[in-house]
């Protein structure tokens, strides 16, 4: 997950326009952190400004609570203010920024849980019966992200991390500074427990799922 | 094969689900409320960091009377013992009673300490302390 220009992330391809964008932020932070360092308080308003985006929607797939990741986000931007001397530049900024935003919702998450049903509780999505499809589409998609949420605890944030950084298993295992390997693991658990409360979502690839739980349906008639 | 890669080819409806997320936009005052706590941060008093280097002749001085306690004590439990052994000296019966709940009262001790520890885990992880 990247800074858009305006603040929010931006999601999609990474070509060539992405990776020159990426650098200049890299610039730009590190200009931001140095002004900082030297005593310009203003400077974080940069910072902030970039990250916000990147920041409250990573807090958002932590919690799904607006209101909430918000102030999450708010506290990782005051524990990065804190701390802005500890970044040792060994790794990009946003690394850095992400490592220490994980940690911050972490431990807010355990001091003031989040309520989850568990995950053999989380709703079946309406299926086929439903006469909307965009509708029915949403259910799935909505039963899913609560299922997600229903997760062990070692199994949820890797996933929510994997899809944050858009399916990168590098850029996710360095956010929660674990090993590649660790994260792989745990990931592939996660995904696999998903499927299971899932079945006909996991078997289906590359179509819309409405068709294949109508087909299901009709399979069972 | 990439591993990004893999995970890509075999990507089911699930990974579809979720890898596409709504984009939340932060609230229009989130930047100014950022902003205004790290102000407040940047205007409080700088935390006085632990004095570890002034705390050390004192840490070392607890050390080391701790361990010439412990070692005072193993060497008065095995002259006592080694006493014990070769003089065999009679405890009066009033004494031997007075000493026989040392051990419990220990115990007692012991298990309100682990106790003690436990509410003050519990308390830290509550946010109390």
């Amino acid at each position: 997950m990247q800074p858009g220009p305006g603040g929010s992330g931006l999601t999609g391809s990474r070509g060539a326009l992405f990776e020159m964008h990426a650098a200049i932020s890299a610039e730009e932070d590190l200009a931001h952190v140095e002004r900082v360092l030297a005593g310009e308080v203003q400077a974080f308003e940069g910072i902030v400004r970039r990250w916000q985006g990147p920041l409250v929607n990573m807090a958002w797939r932590y919690c799904r609570d607006r209101d909430r990741a918000e102030e999450m986000a708010q506290e990782a931007f005051v524990c990065a203010w804190r701390g802005l001397a500890s970044w040792r530049r060994e790794s990009s900024f946003s690394t850095w920024l992400f490592a220490l935003a994980a940690n911050v919702f972490r431990s807010e998450l355990q001091r003031f849980p989040v309520v989850n049903v568990p995950l053999e509780e989380v709703a079946e999505p309406a299926g086929p019966t439903t006469q909307h499809e965009g509708l029915a589409e949403k259910q799935i998609q909505e039963a899913v992200r609560r299922a997600v949420m229903a997760l062990p605890t070692r199994y949820r944030e890797p996933v929510v991390l994997y899809y944050f950084h858009e399916m990168d298993v590098a850029a996710a295992s360095r956010t929660m500074g674990l090993p590649e390997g660790t994260m792989r693991a745990r990931l592939a658990r996660g995904r696999e427990l998903l499927r299971k409360r899932f079945p006909h979502l996991s078997r289906e690839s590359g179509t819309a799922v409405i068709p294949v739980l109508r087909a299901e349906k009709e399979a069972l008639r | 094969m990439n591993p990004k890669t893999e995970h890509k080819t075999s990507r089911d409806a699930i990974d579809r689900i979720l890898a596409v997320e709504e984009e939340l936009i932060p609230s229009s005052g989130f930047l100014a409320e950022t902003m205004e706590r790290v102000r407040e941060e940047a205007a409080m008093p700088r935390r006085i960091p632990f004095p570890w280097l002034r705390a050390l002749p004192g840490i070392v001085l607890a050390v080391a009377v701790l361990c010439w306690s412990g070692f005072e004590l193993m060497r008065a439990v095995l002259t006592a013992a080694q006493e014990r052994a070769s003089v065999q000296v009679q405890l009066s019966a009033a004494t031997a009673r007075a000493m026989e709940p040392a051990g419990w009262v220990a115990l007692a001790l012991f298990v309100s300490m682990l106790s003690w520890l436990f509410a003050r885990r519990l308390a830290g992880r509550s946010g109390l302390l």
